[in-house]
Protein backbone atom coordinates (compact mmCIF):
# COMPACT_ATOMS: atom_id res chain seq x y z
CA UNK A 1 0.00 0.00 0.00
CA UNK A 2 2.85 2.37 0.89
CA UNK A 3 4.46 1.56 -2.42
CA UNK A 4 1.28 2.47 -4.22
CA UNK A 5 0.94 5.76 -2.33
CA UNK A 6 4.60 6.57 -3.00
CA UNK A 7 4.03 5.97 -6.70
CA UNK A 8 1.03 8.28 -6.67
CA UNK A 9 2.95 11.09 -4.94
CA UNK A 10 5.83 10.84 -7.41
CA UNK A 11 3.49 10.75 -10.39
CA UNK A 12 1.62 13.81 -9.19
CA UNK A 13 4.79 15.80 -8.55
CA UNK A 14 5.97 14.99 -12.06
CA UNK A 15 2.57 15.93 -13.46
CA UNK A 16 3.07 19.43 -12.04
CA UNK A 17 6.64 19.52 -13.35
CA UNK A 18 5.53 18.35 -16.82
CA UNK A 19 2.56 20.73 -16.98
CA UNK A 20 4.93 23.63 -16.42
CA UNK A 21 7.19 22.48 -19.25
CA UNK A 22 4.20 21.84 -21.47
CA UNK A 23 3.26 25.51 -21.19
CA UNK A 24 6.68 26.43 -22.59
CA UNK A 25 7.44 23.64 -25.07
CA UNK A 26 3.93 22.61 -26.03
CA UNK A 27 2.00 25.85 -26.12
CA UNK A 28 4.61 28.57 -26.63
CA UNK A 29 7.14 26.59 -28.68
CA UNK A 30 10.10 27.49 -26.45
CA UNK A 31 12.99 25.03 -26.60
CA UNK A 32 13.66 24.77 -22.89
CA UNK A 33 16.24 22.03 -22.36
CA UNK A 34 17.23 23.03 -18.83
CA UNK A 35 13.96 22.83 -16.96
CA UNK A 36 15.61 20.94 -14.10
CA UNK A 37 17.38 24.16 -13.07
CA UNK A 38 14.18 25.74 -11.76
CA UNK A 39 13.09 22.52 -10.09
CA UNK A 40 16.47 22.47 -8.33
CA UNK A 41 16.61 26.16 -7.41
CA UNK A 42 13.29 25.92 -5.59
CA UNK A 43 14.08 22.61 -3.95
CA UNK A 44 17.28 24.08 -2.53
CA UNK A 45 15.74 27.42 -1.55
CA UNK A 46 12.85 25.88 0.29
CA UNK A 47 15.04 23.24 1.93
CA UNK A 48 17.59 25.78 3.16
CA UNK A 49 14.89 28.06 4.54
CA UNK A 50 12.95 25.25 6.20
CA UNK A 51 16.13 23.99 7.85
CA UNK A 52 16.40 27.49 9.36
CA UNK A 53 12.90 27.04 10.87
CA UNK A 54 11.21 29.39 8.39
CA UNK A 55 7.50 28.42 8.15
CA UNK A 56 6.57 26.39 5.08
CA UNK A 57 4.12 28.96 3.70
CA UNK A 58 6.88 31.56 3.56
CA UNK A 59 9.64 29.30 2.27
CA UNK A 60 7.34 28.01 -0.47
CA UNK A 61 6.61 31.55 -1.60
CA UNK A 62 10.28 32.53 -1.57
CA UNK A 63 11.21 29.33 -3.42
CA UNK A 64 8.65 30.09 -6.15
CA UNK A 65 9.86 33.67 -6.35
CA UNK A 66 13.46 32.49 -6.77
CA UNK A 67 12.52 30.13 -9.60
CA UNK A 68 10.55 32.89 -11.30
CA UNK A 69 13.33 35.41 -10.80
CA UNK A 70 15.99 33.14 -12.31
CA UNK A 71 13.66 32.31 -15.16
CA UNK A 72 13.29 36.01 -15.79
CA UNK A 73 17.03 36.70 -15.59
CA UNK A 74 17.87 33.85 -17.95
CA UNK A 75 15.20 34.80 -20.45
CA UNK A 76 16.46 38.36 -20.99
CA UNK A 77 19.66 37.51 -22.83
CA UNK A 78 18.44 34.32 -24.43
CA UNK A 79 14.81 34.66 -25.48
CA UNK A 80 15.45 37.12 -28.26
CA UNK A 81 17.27 34.37 -30.09
CA UNK A 82 16.02 31.68 -32.37
CA UNK A 83 15.17 28.30 -30.94
CA UNK A 84 18.49 26.45 -31.30
CA UNK A 85 20.38 29.09 -29.34
CA UNK A 86 17.78 29.22 -26.62
CA UNK A 87 17.92 25.44 -26.38
CA UNK A 88 21.65 25.39 -25.84
CA UNK A 89 21.65 28.28 -23.38
CA UNK A 90 19.03 26.55 -21.21
CA UNK A 91 20.90 23.25 -21.53
CA UNK A 92 24.06 24.97 -20.30
CA UNK A 93 22.16 26.74 -17.51
CA UNK A 94 20.93 23.41 -16.15
CA UNK A 95 24.53 22.20 -15.87
CA UNK A 96 25.83 25.45 -14.34
CA UNK A 97 23.17 25.49 -11.62
CA UNK A 98 24.17 21.99 -10.61
CA UNK A 99 27.79 23.15 -10.53
CA UNK A 100 26.76 25.91 -8.10
CA UNK A 101 24.99 23.42 -5.81
CA UNK A 102 28.13 21.32 -5.92
CA UNK A 103 30.71 24.05 -5.33
CA UNK A 104 29.13 26.44 -2.84
CA UNK A 105 29.79 24.08 0.04
CA UNK A 106 29.41 26.81 2.71
CA UNK A 107 25.84 27.30 1.57
CA UNK A 108 24.51 24.07 0.08
CA UNK A 109 26.90 21.61 1.80
CA UNK A 110 28.03 20.60 -1.71
CA UNK A 111 28.00 16.91 -2.63
CA UNK A 112 27.03 16.00 0.96
CA UNK A 113 23.54 17.26 0.26
CA UNK A 114 20.92 18.54 2.66
CA UNK A 115 19.36 15.88 4.91
CA UNK A 116 16.43 16.25 7.29
CA UNK A 117 14.20 18.61 5.31
CA UNK A 118 11.06 18.87 7.48
CA UNK A 119 7.64 17.79 6.25
CA UNK A 120 5.52 20.82 5.41
CA UNK A 121 3.16 22.43 7.91
CA UNK A 122 0.50 24.38 6.08
CA UNK A 123 -1.90 26.50 8.17
CA UNK A 124 -0.77 24.58 11.27
CA UNK A 125 -1.62 21.22 9.68
CA UNK A 126 1.33 18.87 9.35
CA UNK A 127 1.48 16.74 6.20
CA UNK A 128 3.58 13.93 7.58
CA UNK A 129 2.21 10.58 6.44
CA UNK A 130 2.15 9.35 2.87
CA UNK A 131 -1.59 9.73 2.43
CA UNK A 132 -1.53 13.24 3.88
CA UNK A 133 1.29 14.17 1.53
CA UNK A 134 -0.62 12.69 -1.37
CA UNK A 135 -3.53 14.96 -0.50
CA UNK A 136 -1.24 17.99 -0.42
CA UNK A 137 0.33 17.29 -3.81
CA UNK A 138 -3.05 16.44 -5.29
CA UNK A 139 -4.36 19.82 -4.12
CA UNK A 140 -1.42 21.67 -5.65
CA UNK A 141 -1.66 19.67 -8.89
CA UNK A 142 -5.36 20.50 -9.24
CA UNK A 143 -4.57 24.15 -8.58
CA UNK A 144 -1.80 24.13 -11.21
CA UNK A 145 -4.05 22.41 -13.72
CA UNK A 146 -6.80 24.99 -13.20
CA UNK A 147 -4.51 28.02 -13.29
CA UNK A 148 -2.79 26.82 -16.47
CA UNK A 149 -6.16 26.02 -18.04
CA UNK A 150 -7.44 29.53 -17.30
CA UNK A 151 -4.22 31.06 -18.64
CA UNK A 152 -4.23 29.00 -21.81
CA UNK A 153 -7.91 29.56 -22.62
CA UNK A 154 -7.55 33.31 -22.17
CA UNK A 155 -6.55 35.68 -24.98
CA UNK A 156 -3.03 35.50 -23.52
CA UNK A 157 -2.93 31.78 -24.20
CA UNK A 158 -4.10 32.28 -27.76
CA UNK A 159 -1.27 34.71 -28.37
CA UNK A 160 1.21 32.13 -27.08
CA UNK A 161 -0.08 29.57 -29.56
CA UNK A 162 -0.03 32.15 -32.33
CA UNK A 163 3.64 32.85 -31.55
CA UNK A 164 4.38 29.14 -31.69
CA UNK A 165 2.73 28.76 -35.08
CA UNK A 166 4.00 31.91 -36.75
CA UNK A 167 6.16 34.39 -34.94
CA UNK A 168 6.15 36.93 -37.73
CA UNK A 169 2.36 36.92 -38.05
CA UNK A 170 1.97 37.45 -34.30
CA UNK A 171 4.42 40.31 -34.49
CA UNK A 172 2.50 41.79 -37.41
CA UNK A 173 -0.67 41.75 -35.28
CA UNK A 174 1.08 44.04 -32.84
CA UNK A 175 2.00 41.44 -30.23
CA UNK A 176 5.36 41.89 -28.58
CA UNK A 177 6.63 38.34 -29.05
CA UNK A 178 9.59 38.84 -26.72
CA UNK A 179 7.42 39.87 -23.72
CA UNK A 180 4.91 37.10 -24.24
CA UNK A 181 7.71 34.58 -24.36
CA UNK A 182 9.26 35.94 -21.17
CA UNK A 183 5.91 35.74 -19.38
CA UNK A 184 5.38 32.17 -20.52
CA UNK A 185 8.90 31.22 -19.45
CA UNK A 186 8.56 32.85 -16.02
CA UNK A 187 5.20 31.19 -15.35
CA UNK A 188 6.66 27.85 -16.44
CA UNK A 189 9.64 28.33 -14.12
CA UNK A 190 7.34 29.17 -11.20
CA UNK A 191 5.40 25.94 -11.54
CA UNK A 192 8.60 23.94 -12.03
CA UNK A 193 9.60 25.54 -8.74
CA UNK A 194 6.39 24.32 -7.12
CA UNK A 195 7.17 20.78 -8.24
CA UNK A 196 10.75 21.10 -6.95
CA UNK A 197 9.63 22.36 -3.54
CA UNK A 198 7.10 19.56 -3.13
CA UNK A 199 9.69 17.01 -4.17
CA UNK A 200 12.36 18.28 -1.76
CA UNK A 201 10.01 18.19 1.23
CA UNK A 202 8.82 14.76 0.20
CA UNK A 203 12.18 13.00 -0.11
CA UNK A 204 13.59 15.05 2.85
CA UNK A 205 17.09 14.74 1.35
CA UNK A 206 18.44 16.57 -1.69
CA UNK A 207 21.91 16.66 -3.24
CA UNK A 208 23.34 18.05 -6.49
CA UNK A 209 23.13 14.59 -8.08
CA UNK A 210 19.33 14.82 -8.03
CA UNK A 211 19.29 17.66 -10.55
CA UNK A 212 21.00 16.31 -13.63
CA UNK A 213 20.16 16.21 -17.31
CA UNK A 214 18.20 13.03 -16.58
CA UNK A 215 15.44 15.07 -14.91
CA UNK A 216 15.20 17.38 -17.90
CA UNK A 217 15.07 14.46 -20.31
CA UNK A 218 12.49 12.66 -18.20
CA UNK A 219 10.13 15.63 -17.97
CA UNK A 220 10.59 16.42 -21.67
CA UNK A 221 9.80 12.82 -22.50
CA UNK A 222 6.67 12.95 -20.32
CA UNK A 223 5.47 15.99 -22.25
CA UNK A 224 6.16 14.69 -25.74
CA UNK A 225 5.00 11.15 -25.00
CA UNK A 226 1.72 12.33 -23.50
CA UNK A 227 1.19 14.87 -26.23
CA UNK A 228 2.64 18.36 -26.16
CA UNK A 229 0.16 21.20 -26.27
CA UNK A 230 -2.64 19.14 -24.71
CA UNK A 231 -4.19 19.52 -21.26
CA UNK A 232 -4.08 15.84 -20.35
CA UNK A 233 -0.89 14.88 -22.16
CA UNK A 234 1.47 15.56 -19.23
CA UNK A 235 -0.85 13.61 -16.91
CA UNK A 236 -0.87 10.57 -19.16
CA UNK A 237 2.88 10.79 -19.84
CA UNK A 238 3.71 11.04 -16.15
CA UNK A 239 1.59 8.00 -15.32
CA UNK A 240 3.32 5.85 -17.91
CA UNK A 241 6.91 6.96 -17.37
CA UNK A 242 7.05 7.46 -13.61
CA UNK A 243 5.32 4.14 -13.13
CA UNK A 244 8.03 2.55 -15.28
CA UNK A 245 10.88 4.35 -13.53
CA UNK A 246 9.75 3.93 -9.94
CA UNK A 247 8.66 0.33 -10.28
CA UNK A 248 12.17 -0.61 -11.48
CA UNK A 249 13.43 0.64 -8.12
CA UNK A 250 11.18 -1.73 -6.23
CA UNK A 251 11.99 -4.89 -8.14
CA UNK A 252 14.81 -5.57 -5.64
CA UNK A 253 17.31 -6.43 -8.32
CA UNK A 254 20.81 -7.41 -7.25
CA UNK A 255 22.97 -4.40 -6.42
CA UNK A 256 25.64 -5.17 -9.02
CA UNK A 257 22.97 -4.87 -11.73
CA UNK A 258 22.31 -1.20 -11.04
CA UNK A 259 25.69 -0.34 -12.54
CA UNK A 260 24.19 -1.51 -15.85
CA UNK A 261 20.48 -0.92 -15.26
CA UNK A 262 20.69 2.83 -14.61
CA UNK A 263 22.42 3.69 -17.91
CA UNK A 264 20.27 1.15 -19.73
CA UNK A 265 17.10 2.80 -18.47
CA UNK A 266 18.44 6.19 -19.51
CA UNK A 267 19.37 4.83 -22.93
CA UNK A 268 15.74 3.75 -23.26
CA UNK A 269 14.59 7.29 -22.42
CA UNK A 270 16.92 8.79 -25.03
CA UNK A 271 15.98 6.22 -27.64
CA UNK A 272 12.29 6.69 -26.93
CA UNK A 273 12.65 10.43 -27.56
CA UNK A 274 14.22 9.74 -30.97
CA UNK A 275 11.67 7.11 -31.96
CA UNK A 276 8.77 9.35 -30.90
CA UNK A 277 10.12 12.30 -32.85
CA UNK A 278 10.56 10.25 -35.99
CA UNK A 279 7.33 8.24 -35.93
CA UNK A 280 4.86 10.12 -33.76
CA UNK A 281 6.00 13.64 -32.87
CA UNK A 282 2.55 14.61 -31.61
CA UNK A 283 2.59 11.98 -28.85
CA UNK A 284 -0.21 9.78 -27.57
CA UNK A 285 -2.82 12.51 -27.33
CA UNK A 286 -3.07 14.82 -30.27
CA UNK A 287 -3.67 18.53 -29.92
CA UNK A 288 -7.13 19.47 -31.16
CA UNK A 289 -7.48 21.68 -34.18
CA UNK A 290 -3.92 21.28 -35.24
CA UNK A 291 -3.16 19.84 -38.65
CA UNK A 292 -0.49 17.23 -39.04
CA UNK A 293 1.55 19.57 -41.19
CA UNK A 294 1.49 22.42 -38.68
CA UNK A 295 4.90 23.62 -37.64
CA UNK A 296 7.33 26.28 -38.61
CA UNK B 1 55.07 35.79 -13.99
CA UNK B 2 55.99 32.26 -15.09
CA UNK B 3 52.63 31.23 -13.75
CA UNK B 4 50.93 33.63 -16.10
CA UNK B 5 52.85 32.39 -19.14
CA UNK B 6 52.08 28.83 -18.17
CA UNK B 7 48.37 29.65 -18.02
CA UNK B 8 48.53 31.31 -21.42
CA UNK B 9 50.22 28.24 -22.88
CA UNK B 10 47.62 25.93 -21.32
CA UNK B 11 44.91 28.23 -22.60
CA UNK B 12 46.15 28.08 -26.17
CA UNK B 13 46.47 24.33 -25.87
CA UNK B 14 42.89 23.90 -24.69
CA UNK B 15 41.78 26.50 -27.19
CA UNK B 16 43.17 24.52 -30.13
CA UNK B 17 41.11 21.53 -29.02
CA UNK B 18 37.94 23.60 -28.55
CA UNK B 19 38.52 25.07 -31.99
CA UNK B 20 38.37 21.58 -33.50
CA UNK B 21 35.04 20.95 -31.75
CA UNK B 22 33.63 24.30 -32.79
CA UNK B 23 34.69 23.94 -36.44
CA UNK B 24 32.81 20.65 -36.72
CA UNK B 25 29.73 22.01 -34.99
CA UNK B 26 29.58 25.08 -37.16
CA UNK B 27 30.19 23.03 -40.31
CA UNK B 28 27.09 20.92 -39.65
CA UNK B 29 25.19 24.05 -38.71
CA UNK B 30 26.19 25.63 -41.99
CA UNK B 31 25.14 22.70 -44.13
CA UNK B 32 22.02 21.50 -42.30
CA UNK B 33 21.07 24.68 -40.43
CA UNK B 34 20.62 23.23 -36.95
CA UNK B 35 22.74 22.86 -33.82
CA UNK B 36 23.65 19.21 -33.44
CA UNK B 37 23.12 18.61 -29.73
CA UNK B 38 24.82 15.24 -30.08
CA UNK B 39 28.10 16.75 -31.30
CA UNK B 40 29.55 16.43 -27.80
CA UNK B 41 28.89 12.70 -27.92
CA UNK B 42 30.90 12.37 -31.15
CA UNK B 43 33.78 13.92 -29.22
CA UNK B 44 33.29 11.58 -26.27
CA UNK B 45 32.86 8.44 -28.37
CA UNK B 46 35.92 9.34 -30.45
CA UNK B 47 37.98 9.34 -27.27
CA UNK B 48 36.40 6.10 -26.03
CA UNK B 49 36.91 4.32 -29.35
CA UNK B 50 40.63 4.87 -28.97
CA UNK B 51 40.46 3.72 -25.35
CA UNK B 52 38.65 0.59 -26.53
CA UNK B 53 41.23 -0.22 -29.20
CA UNK B 54 44.18 0.39 -26.91
CA UNK B 55 42.79 -1.75 -24.10
CA UNK B 56 42.24 -5.50 -23.85
CA UNK B 57 41.74 -7.58 -25.99
CA UNK B 58 43.36 -5.52 -28.77
CA UNK B 59 46.12 -3.65 -27.00
CA UNK B 60 47.12 -1.69 -30.10
CA UNK B 61 49.69 1.04 -29.60
CA UNK B 62 48.37 4.55 -30.06
CA UNK B 63 49.53 5.25 -33.64
CA UNK B 64 47.95 2.04 -34.95
CA UNK B 65 44.72 2.43 -32.99
CA UNK B 66 44.25 6.00 -34.13
CA UNK B 67 43.04 5.31 -37.67
CA UNK B 68 40.39 2.68 -36.81
CA UNK B 69 39.22 4.86 -33.91
CA UNK B 70 38.63 7.76 -36.27
CA UNK B 71 36.95 5.47 -38.80
CA UNK B 72 34.57 4.30 -36.09
CA UNK B 73 33.83 7.93 -35.19
CA UNK B 74 33.05 8.69 -38.83
CA UNK B 75 30.76 5.67 -38.90
CA UNK B 76 28.96 7.00 -35.83
CA UNK B 77 28.58 10.44 -37.40
CA UNK B 78 27.23 9.04 -40.65
CA UNK B 79 24.96 6.70 -38.69
CA UNK B 80 23.57 9.64 -36.69
CA UNK B 81 22.66 11.40 -39.88
CA UNK B 82 21.29 8.33 -41.63
CA UNK B 83 19.08 7.05 -38.82
CA UNK B 84 18.07 10.16 -36.91
CA UNK B 85 18.55 13.40 -38.79
CA UNK B 86 17.82 12.30 -42.34
CA UNK B 87 14.27 11.09 -41.57
CA UNK B 88 13.71 14.47 -39.89
CA UNK B 89 15.05 16.74 -42.65
CA UNK B 90 11.61 18.20 -43.32
CA UNK B 91 10.32 17.99 -39.74
CA UNK B 92 9.85 21.14 -37.72
CA UNK B 93 12.70 22.47 -35.68
CA UNK B 94 11.42 21.50 -32.23
CA UNK B 95 11.01 17.89 -33.34
CA UNK B 96 14.52 17.85 -34.77
CA UNK B 97 16.15 19.34 -31.67
CA UNK B 98 14.31 17.06 -29.25
CA UNK B 99 15.50 14.09 -31.31
CA UNK B 100 19.06 15.45 -31.22
CA UNK B 101 18.88 15.83 -27.44
CA UNK B 102 17.51 12.30 -27.12
CA UNK B 103 20.36 11.02 -29.28
CA UNK B 104 22.90 12.81 -27.13
CA UNK B 105 21.45 11.23 -23.99
CA UNK B 106 21.30 7.79 -25.59
CA UNK B 107 24.96 7.90 -26.66
CA UNK B 108 26.16 9.29 -23.35
CA UNK B 109 24.51 6.51 -21.42
CA UNK B 110 25.66 3.99 -23.98
CA UNK B 111 29.24 4.88 -23.06
CA UNK B 112 28.38 4.72 -19.38
CA UNK B 113 26.83 1.31 -19.89
CA UNK B 114 29.98 -0.03 -21.54
CA UNK B 115 32.71 1.68 -19.56
CA UNK B 116 31.07 2.96 -16.35
CA UNK B 117 30.89 6.51 -15.08
CA UNK B 118 34.37 6.71 -13.57
CA UNK B 119 37.22 8.82 -14.90
CA UNK B 120 39.60 6.93 -17.16
CA UNK B 121 42.89 7.73 -18.86
CA UNK B 122 44.85 6.16 -21.68
CA UNK B 123 47.32 5.00 -19.05
CA UNK B 124 50.43 6.82 -20.21
CA UNK B 125 52.87 7.73 -17.50
CA UNK B 126 52.99 11.39 -16.74
CA UNK B 127 56.34 12.52 -18.05
CA UNK B 128 58.30 15.46 -16.83
CA UNK B 129 57.82 18.36 -19.15
CA UNK B 130 60.55 20.17 -21.04
CA UNK B 131 61.31 23.51 -19.52
CA UNK B 132 61.57 26.39 -21.93
CA UNK B 133 61.90 29.91 -20.54
CA UNK B 134 60.42 28.76 -17.24
CA UNK B 135 57.36 27.25 -18.87
CA UNK B 136 56.82 23.52 -18.65
CA UNK B 137 55.49 21.71 -21.70
CA UNK B 138 55.16 17.95 -22.10
CA UNK B 139 55.73 16.07 -25.35
CA UNK B 140 52.02 15.22 -25.34
CA UNK B 141 51.19 18.88 -25.33
CA UNK B 142 53.55 19.59 -28.21
CA UNK B 143 51.84 16.79 -30.12
CA UNK B 144 48.42 18.28 -29.32
CA UNK B 145 49.34 21.69 -30.71
CA UNK B 146 50.96 20.18 -33.82
CA UNK B 147 48.00 17.90 -34.50
CA UNK B 148 45.55 20.76 -34.16
CA UNK B 149 47.54 22.88 -36.57
CA UNK B 150 47.68 20.03 -39.07
CA UNK B 151 43.89 19.60 -38.82
CA UNK B 152 43.26 23.29 -39.29
CA UNK B 153 45.55 23.51 -42.33
CA UNK B 154 43.88 20.42 -43.73
CA UNK B 155 40.44 21.98 -43.34
CA UNK B 156 41.68 25.17 -44.98
CA UNK B 157 43.06 23.32 -48.00
CA UNK B 158 39.94 21.21 -48.26
CA UNK B 159 37.60 24.17 -48.28
CA UNK B 160 39.55 26.43 -50.57
CA UNK B 161 41.47 24.12 -52.86
CA UNK B 162 39.21 21.16 -53.58
CA UNK B 163 36.02 20.80 -55.54
CA UNK B 164 34.34 18.92 -52.73
CA UNK B 165 35.17 21.63 -50.21
CA UNK B 166 33.88 24.30 -52.50
CA UNK B 167 30.64 22.42 -53.05
CA UNK B 168 30.24 22.11 -49.27
CA UNK B 169 30.69 25.84 -48.91
CA UNK B 170 28.15 26.41 -51.66
CA UNK B 171 25.58 24.16 -49.97
CA UNK B 172 26.16 25.90 -46.68
CA UNK B 173 25.73 29.32 -48.31
CA UNK B 174 22.55 28.57 -50.18
CA UNK B 175 21.19 25.07 -50.61
CA UNK B 176 18.71 25.87 -53.37
CA UNK B 177 21.19 27.81 -55.45
CA UNK B 178 23.79 25.09 -55.04
CA UNK B 179 21.28 22.53 -56.29
CA UNK B 180 20.44 24.68 -59.29
CA UNK B 181 24.12 24.79 -60.13
CA UNK B 182 24.15 21.01 -60.23
CA UNK B 183 25.99 20.41 -56.97
CA UNK B 184 25.17 17.06 -55.42
CA UNK B 185 23.93 18.29 -52.05
CA UNK B 186 23.49 14.80 -50.59
CA UNK B 187 27.11 14.08 -51.25
CA UNK B 188 28.16 17.39 -49.72
CA UNK B 189 26.07 16.77 -46.60
CA UNK B 190 27.56 13.33 -46.14
CA UNK B 191 31.03 14.70 -46.53
CA UNK B 192 30.32 17.43 -44.00
CA UNK B 193 29.47 14.67 -41.49
CA UNK B 194 32.75 12.92 -42.25
CA UNK B 195 34.78 16.08 -41.63
CA UNK B 196 32.82 17.04 -38.51
CA UNK B 197 33.26 13.53 -37.11
CA UNK B 198 36.99 13.50 -37.77
CA UNK B 199 37.44 16.90 -36.13
CA UNK B 200 35.33 15.80 -33.15
CA UNK B 201 37.18 12.49 -32.87
CA UNK B 202 40.65 14.03 -33.08
CA UNK B 203 39.64 16.75 -30.62
CA UNK B 204 38.17 14.23 -28.20
CA UNK B 205 41.29 12.08 -28.32
CA UNK B 206 43.56 15.08 -27.77
CA UNK B 207 41.43 16.27 -24.88
CA UNK B 208 41.49 12.82 -23.32
CA UNK B 209 45.29 12.67 -23.74
CA UNK B 210 45.64 16.00 -21.97
CA UNK B 211 43.03 15.31 -19.26
CA UNK B 212 40.87 12.18 -19.00
CA UNK B 213 37.80 10.36 -20.35
CA UNK B 214 34.35 10.40 -18.83
CA UNK B 215 30.88 9.80 -20.33
CA UNK B 216 29.76 13.27 -19.23
CA UNK B 217 32.53 15.05 -21.17
CA UNK B 218 30.35 15.45 -24.26
CA UNK B 219 27.73 17.82 -22.88
CA UNK B 220 30.08 20.34 -21.34
CA UNK B 221 32.25 20.41 -24.45
CA UNK B 222 29.18 20.96 -26.60
CA UNK B 223 28.50 24.11 -24.57
CA UNK B 224 32.12 25.21 -25.01
CA UNK B 225 32.08 24.51 -28.73
CA UNK B 226 28.88 26.45 -29.08
CA UNK B 227 30.25 29.38 -27.08
CA UNK B 228 33.28 29.41 -29.41
CA UNK B 229 30.98 29.29 -32.42
CA UNK B 230 28.97 32.24 -31.11
CA UNK B 231 32.15 34.25 -30.49
CA UNK B 232 33.37 33.65 -34.00
CA UNK B 233 30.04 34.08 -35.75
CA UNK B 234 27.80 31.12 -36.49
CA UNK B 235 28.62 29.27 -39.70
CA UNK B 236 32.08 30.85 -39.90
CA UNK B 237 34.82 28.21 -39.67
CA UNK B 238 37.70 30.61 -39.04
CA UNK B 239 35.68 32.48 -36.47
CA UNK B 240 35.20 29.17 -34.70
CA UNK B 241 38.98 28.71 -34.57
CA UNK B 242 39.47 32.13 -33.03
CA UNK B 243 36.52 31.66 -30.67
CA UNK B 244 37.95 28.35 -29.44
CA UNK B 245 41.28 29.91 -28.55
CA UNK B 246 39.57 32.81 -26.76
CA UNK B 247 37.52 30.34 -24.68
CA UNK B 248 40.60 28.27 -23.86
CA UNK B 249 42.53 31.36 -22.73
CA UNK B 250 39.59 32.71 -20.73
CA UNK B 251 39.22 29.41 -18.90
CA UNK B 252 42.87 29.06 -17.98
CA UNK B 253 43.35 32.69 -17.02
CA UNK B 254 39.96 32.79 -15.31
CA UNK B 255 40.83 30.10 -12.77
CA UNK B 256 43.62 32.36 -11.50
CA UNK B 257 40.83 34.62 -10.23
CA UNK B 258 37.82 32.41 -9.50
CA UNK B 259 37.42 28.97 -7.95
CA UNK B 260 38.61 26.12 -10.24
CA UNK B 261 35.27 24.41 -9.58
CA UNK B 262 33.75 26.88 -11.98
CA UNK B 263 36.27 26.39 -14.80
CA UNK B 264 33.64 24.74 -16.98
CA UNK B 265 31.19 27.57 -16.31
CA UNK B 266 33.40 30.23 -17.88
CA UNK B 267 32.45 29.32 -21.45
CA UNK B 268 28.79 29.58 -20.48
CA UNK B 269 29.42 32.99 -18.91
CA UNK B 270 31.07 34.22 -22.10
CA UNK B 271 28.15 32.90 -24.12
CA UNK B 272 25.57 34.78 -22.00
CA UNK B 273 27.70 37.91 -22.09
CA UNK B 274 27.88 37.72 -25.88
CA UNK B 275 24.12 37.32 -26.09
CA UNK B 276 23.64 40.38 -23.88
CA UNK B 277 26.10 42.66 -25.63
CA UNK B 278 25.81 41.76 -29.29
CA UNK B 279 22.65 39.77 -29.98
CA UNK B 280 22.36 41.29 -33.44
CA UNK B 281 25.85 40.30 -34.56
CA UNK B 282 25.09 36.70 -33.73
CA UNK B 283 22.06 36.62 -35.92
CA UNK B 284 24.10 38.16 -38.71
CA UNK B 285 24.19 35.32 -41.16
CA UNK B 286 20.91 33.52 -40.66
CA UNK B 287 18.32 32.74 -43.31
Amino acid sequence: MDLFLHLCVMIIIYIIFAMSLNLEVGYTGLFNFGHVAFFGISAYTSALLSLQQVPFELSLLIALAMAGLWGFLLSIPSLRLRGDYFGIVTLGFGEIIRMVFQNEVWFTKGPMGLPGIPKPILFSYRFATLSQYLLLTLGFAALTFLILRIILRSPFGRVLRAIREDEVAAEALGKNVFFFRIKSFVIGSLFAGLAGTLWGHYTTFISPGDFTLLETILVLLIVVLGGKGTEWGPVLGAFVLIFFQESLRFLRLPAEWTRYLAPLQQMIFGGLLIVLMIFRPEGLLKEKGRGSNAGN
Amino acid sequence: MDFLFQSILNGILAGCIYALFAMGLTLIYGVLNFVNFAHGELIMWGAYFLYFLMGKPFGFPLPIALIPALLLTILLGIGMDRFVFKPLRTANRLTLLIAALGLSFLLRNGAQFLWGAELRTYGFEIKRGLRILGISITLNQVAIILTSIVCIVFVYLLFHRTRLGKSMRAVSDNLELARVMGIDSKHAIQFAWVIASVLAGVGGILLALDTNLQPGMGLINLVKAFAATLLGGVGNIWGALLGGIVIGLAENLGVLVISPGYKDAIAFGIMVLMLLIRPSALLGRQE
